[in-house]
């Protein structure tokens, strides 16, 4: 286990697991896996295809549930959270990037930048969310929708909307999965930016060993276990 | 979620086209149940109103004994219209005719304003053309049937008596609305003021008298003066309303009810159908959207209710549209069959815009709000695995809601427990044979599909491989199409089941009391001035008097089953014949041969059945005092409503030759031959013509109308129809395309996939028309049997016609859906796929 902050970790998980029934009996995605990251650090985790780092994603996030372990983010334990309560903690505490970028087609640029606001109820979300399109160099795209954005484009989007949410911890699924390699290094500066800035935790799943290496540190799975 | 955030979303997904099948679904499903509810709300009135001619009034109070002056005052009271008619057997004489002949009519003394519904006709010349009158005949006058003026050799103008009364013949009678009854019954009429029959001296006690009050009114005012006089009533005064008064117009007019209900209720069926498979559409497109909306926060409780505000704002959109729409709708029938309808139909009342109201949310609730419910489910992890389970409703909820949804919508529409029940067990089975059906035809078609071009190959393996699906699509596609096969084969099936019983030329006129002597001349004549065909029926009065040796009056006492229906003991008109009647079929035991010496009998089915009388019995009768016998060799069906001569009793020719009888017949006669009635009762003033044209008339006018009304039903359950197809083929369209872009991608050219599209919905089509065929002969013949009480044989036509209308109307469907993306670059269709 490596500690990044010992001192006040922002997100910490204990002993994961993670088993899936399939035809063949049980598969086990996660071994025993232990993490931890502090506030404002970076990790980035890496590993091979199928070697359990989206899954692991996924739990540390809450947005699905280990078979054992416990995951404590903000000091609260979110394993043992309802869903409700869960989606909570995520609308308060959490961002998210992803390979696919994940807009909603029906919905503007602006308009998905705001959505974590309005989700909160929060009185007047639109001039923050055009100011970080402002932040991400789309200013002139607000009113766009995002089939009419290029690749780049939708992912700077989908960074705007992740810190409009002003999240503790961001995680990011591969981010630069769908976009070329010039694309790709301007979203990554504009992720790290933009984290230092905010002083966000950021979590990033990647297979890019140059990414990996922007961040402060570098968990590695293999077959479902911490290998360094 | 905030409010402006779920109506912002709905907003969005309305411009994005995503709302546009659900809310059009729901606008057809509230507008054709709004339009069916108007129409037939105002038909069923103006057709009631109309039926009322044949009774002359809304309701009747019928006796022997004349009515109480309490009925008429209650009446009065209550705002009913009231009118008095007495009718009683005559004998009329001619006072200036130089044989002083005379004949035995039936006399209808009429007060003013008779009648209350309909029209009485009179024409200037016996047999002439005939013109409405609203008058009666004033005191002093007569007005008579055509043949009793050759009959007694009368004109205009003579003087006839009715016992002590002289009246003046002022005009000929040439019809009355109330005439009803059976025809057989009557002798030909006389019409007089009801002022004169103190004069007439006819009515004394133990005198054959029927006395009626006609009252008119509204349904409530008629309750009312029902409820007060029901006590004084029974048991010597019927209260006789229109399913009383004409029993073929009753069951014509219970035959187009139960149809435009079952019109209704497939119409509200398929719009739920349509309405399911856009929320489906609707749902799955929205998993992605509901994964990251709970990855920024959105809770199962905001999602749930978020999707239920859209779905609220769709149902409040949808029932506002479809009301407008089915008002106008309504409107534009009443407009376009305003040729055939009354000229003033009542005005509808509100329980059509509650019925469109109600069937549109809870078509909502029913069908669309499982898979929106199941939306709350999805799990985020959607965002970062595709693969996670989207969360879509159980079975169990999504069926069971539809199912109860269904149901209870079908028995509050039809308020026809039965009829809903049957639709739903025929939809169950059909659902589930369907399915095993689609799924050996899918199975079968991929092996030959290995053999076949490119196109098709893809096309088949593409079902095969998608076989879940495709069973589902094929099951609807072919409950769409049964449906509409169902309501064709049902609508071809009344209207010629009507035609059967009342063609152009059925016959209109009964000629009776033929003497033996005159049979020849009676038959020549007609021959030449009418299509006459040669019939000719021997008729002999009878009665029963005893069942294999018991006698008849013991025997109704052991074997009688039930109290209506013909009795055993009653004198009956006899008849015999070598061959079976046209019209008859025969339903149990074999007709005889020609010219048996043996005395056999045959019964009519339902009479035998009401009487405990079965093959084999031995029936003695008492015919004109002298006895009987004959064993029953067979039963008949026998088409009452065909105006043809029927009898309940047909002997063998052995049995009765020997007797003295008449003979009677019938024919068809158009107007302009009806002059030729006066020379035949010039010629044979004895015999006794009865004319039924008008009766025929009226009912074929009902039955006019209701074929429009028939019409139009299958015109918006077609529509509804349609509209389950296109959402069916809008419901796949994702998968097919993304497949198809690929193939595209891998260097396939845009003629293979539009092929291999259009022949993927056209084999879908085809095996949804076998599916549709099977379903629709066996819903048929159930409905047929326990709805229509109709006879059933399979539609060999229907095995061809049913795949190829699935093939051309899917392919076409198909075809026009996807061919936009077809043509549109494969990267395009894979990006936003």
């Amino acid at each position: 286990m490596h500690d990044g902050s010992a001192e006040s970790p922002i997100l910490r998980a204990r002993a994961l697991n993670k088993t899936v029934p399939t035809a063949e009996g049980d598969l086990c995605i996660l071994d025993g896996v232990d993490f931890q990251a502090g506030a404002g650090e970076s990790v980035a985790v890496v590993g091979a295809s199928g070697s359990g780092k989206t899954t692991l994603l996924g739990i540390l996030a809450g947005l699905d549930l280990p078979t054992d372990g416990d995951v404590w983010l903000d000091g609260e334990e979110i394993t043992g959270m309802s869903e409700e309560r869960r989606a909570r903690v995520r609308g308060r505490c959490i961002g998210f990037v992803f390979q696919t970028f994940q807009l909603i087609e029906s919905l503007s640029a602006l308009e998905n930048v705001m959505l974590p606001s309005e989700l909160r109820g929060d009185p007047a979300p639109r001039d923050d969310a055009a100011q970080f399109l402002t932040r991400v160099g789309l200013a002139e795209r607000v009113t766009h929708y995002p089939r009419e954005l290029s690749g780049g484009e939708q992912q700077r989007v989908a960074i705007a909307r992740a810190f409009a949410s002003r999240p503790k911890v961001l995680f990011a699924d591969e981010p630069t999965g769908n976009l070329d390699t010039a694309t790709g290094a301007r979203i990554i500066d504009l992720l790290f930016d933009l984290n230092i800035e905010s002083g966000t935790t950021l979590v990033l799943v990647t297979h890019d060993a140059a990414l990996a290496d922007r961040c402060s540190r570098v968990v590695t799975l293999e077959a479902g276990r911490i290998a360094s | 979620m905030t409010l402006r955030l779920v109506l912002r979303l709905a907003v969005r997904d309305w411009r994005a086209g995503e709302l546009r099948l659900l809310l059009a679904a729901v606008v057809v499903a509230v507008g054709t149940v709004t339009a069916i509810g108007f129409f037939v709300d105002r038909l069923r009135e103006a057709l009631l109103s109309e039926s009322t001619t044949f009774l002359g009034a809304d309701r009747v109070i019928a006796s022997t004994r004349q009515v109480p002056q309490g009925f008429r005052d209650a009446a009065r009271d209550l705002g009913v219209t009231h009118t008095d008619v007495v009718t009683f057997p005559s004998m009329l004489f001619a006072d200036e005719s130089e044989e002083a002949r005379s004949q035995l009519v039936s006399v209808k003394a009429v007060g003013d304003g008779y009648p209350l519904r309909g029209v009485l006709r009179v024409a200037e010349e016996p047999f002439g053309p005939a013109a409405v009158t609203r008058a009666v005949p004033a005191r002093g006058e007569v007005w008579l049937d055509s043949r009793l003026f050759p009959a007694l050799g009368l004109a205009l103008g003579d003087s006839v008596s009715v016992g002590y009364a002289r009246l003046r013949i002022e005009r000929v009678l040439a019809g009355e609305p109330d005439r009803g009854g059976s025809v057989f019954d009557l002798g030909p009429r006389l019409l007089m003021h009801i002022d004169d029959v103190p004069e007439t001296r006819v009515i004394q006690p133990g005198s054959r008298v029927g006395y009626r009050l006609l009252l008119a009114g509204d349904d409530v005012a008629l309750a009312s003066l029902r409820e007060a006089i029901e006590p004084e009533l029974a048991p010597n005064y019927r209260w006789r309303g229109i399913a009383d008064a004409n029993p073929t117009i009753g069951e014509a007019l219970d035959r187009a009810e139960s149809f435009l209900l079952l019109g209704g209720l497939l119409a509200v069926l398929l719009a739920g159908a349509a309405v399911a498979l856009g929320a489906h559409r609707y749902a799955r497109r929205h998993y992605d959207h509901v994964g990251v909306l709970k990855t920024l926060g959105a809770t199962p409780a905001d999602v749930q209710w978020g999707y239920l505000g859209v779905l609220s704002a769709v149902g409040a959109a949808g029932v506002a549209t479809g009301l407008v729409l089915g008002a106008l709708v309504h409107l534009a029938i009443v407009a376009a069959l305003a040729a055939y309808l009354p000229a003033s139909l009542p005005l509808p009342g509100p329980r059509p815009l509650a019925l469109g109201a109600v069937t549109g949310f809870v078509c909502l609730l029913a069908f669309a709000l499982p898979p929106l419910l199941a939306l709350r489910d999805v799990s985020p992890m959607r965002v970062i695995r595709r693969d996670v389970h989207a969360g879509a409703a159980s079975r169990a909820f999504t069926y069971g809601s539809a199912g109860l949804g269904g149901l209870g919508l079908l028995v509050w529409y039809s308020g026809d427990i039965w009829l809903t029940l049957w639709a739903l067990v025929g939809g169950v089975g059909v659902c589930g044979a369907f399915a095993v059906l689609a799924l050996g035809l899918l199975r079968g078609g991929r092996v030959v599909g290995m053999q076949a071009g490119s196109a098709w190959r893809l096309a088949l393996a593409g079902l095969q491989r998608r076989y879940r699906e495709n069973v589902a699509q094929i099951t609807i596609f072919g409950i769409a199409i049964m449906l509409l096969l169902i309501l064709l084969l049902i609508r071809t099936a009344l209207l010629d089941e009507w035609r059967a019983q009342l063609p152009e030329d059925a016959p209109n006129h009964f000629v009776m009391n033929v003497a033996g002597d005159e049979v020849e001349a009676v038959q020549t004549l007609l021959a030449s001035h009418t299509d006459y065909d040669g019939a000719l029926f021997p008729m002999i009065r009878g009665r029963v008097t005893s069942v294999n040796g018991q006698p008849a009056e013991e025997w109704a006492r052991t074997h009688r089953r039930g109290p209506n229906g013909p009795g055993l003991r009653s004198e009956r008109n006899l008849t015999w014949s070598d061959t079976l009647p046209g019209n008859n079929v025969l339903v149990e035991g074999e007709w005889w041969p020609e010219g048996t010496g043996e005395a056999l009998i045959s019964l009519e089915a339902e009479y035998a059945a009401l009487n405990g009388l079965g093959i084999g019995d031995e029936l003695a009768f008492d015919i004109g005092g002298l006895p009987v016998s004959a064993r029953v060799a067979n039963t008949r069906r026998v088409e009452w409503d065909s105006l043809q001569p029927n009898f309940f009793l047909v002997f063998s020719g052995g049995a009765l030759r020997d007797f003295a009888t008449t003979h009677m017949t019938s024919f068809h006669l158009g107007a302009e031959g009806k002059p030729f009635l006066n020379r035949l009762l010039s010629e044979h003033p004895t015999i006794t013509v009865i004319e039924v044209d008008e009766i025929v008339r009226q009912v074929r006018s009902i039955v006019g109308r209701v074929t429009q009304a028939i019409e139009l039903v299958l015109g918006l359950v077609l529509g509804a129809g349609a509209l389950v197809l296109v959402a069916s083929i809008q419901a796949s369209h994702e998968a097919r395309l993304k497949e198809h872009a690929l193939v595209r991608a891998l260097g396939g050219t845009m003629k293979l996939i539009a092929g291999s599209l259009t022949a993927e919905f056209a084999v879908l089509g085809a095996f949804a028309g076998v599916v549709a065929v099977v379903g629709a002969e066996i819903t048929v013949s159930v409905l047929r049997s326990q709805v229509f009480e109709l006879g059933y044989d399979l539609h060999p036509w229907l095995w061809l016609t049913g795949p190829a209308i699935g093939t051309v109307l899917i392919a076409l469907i198909g075809y026009l859906g996807t061919r936009k993306l077809v043509e549109s670059p494969p990267a395009l269709v894979l990006r936003e796929l």
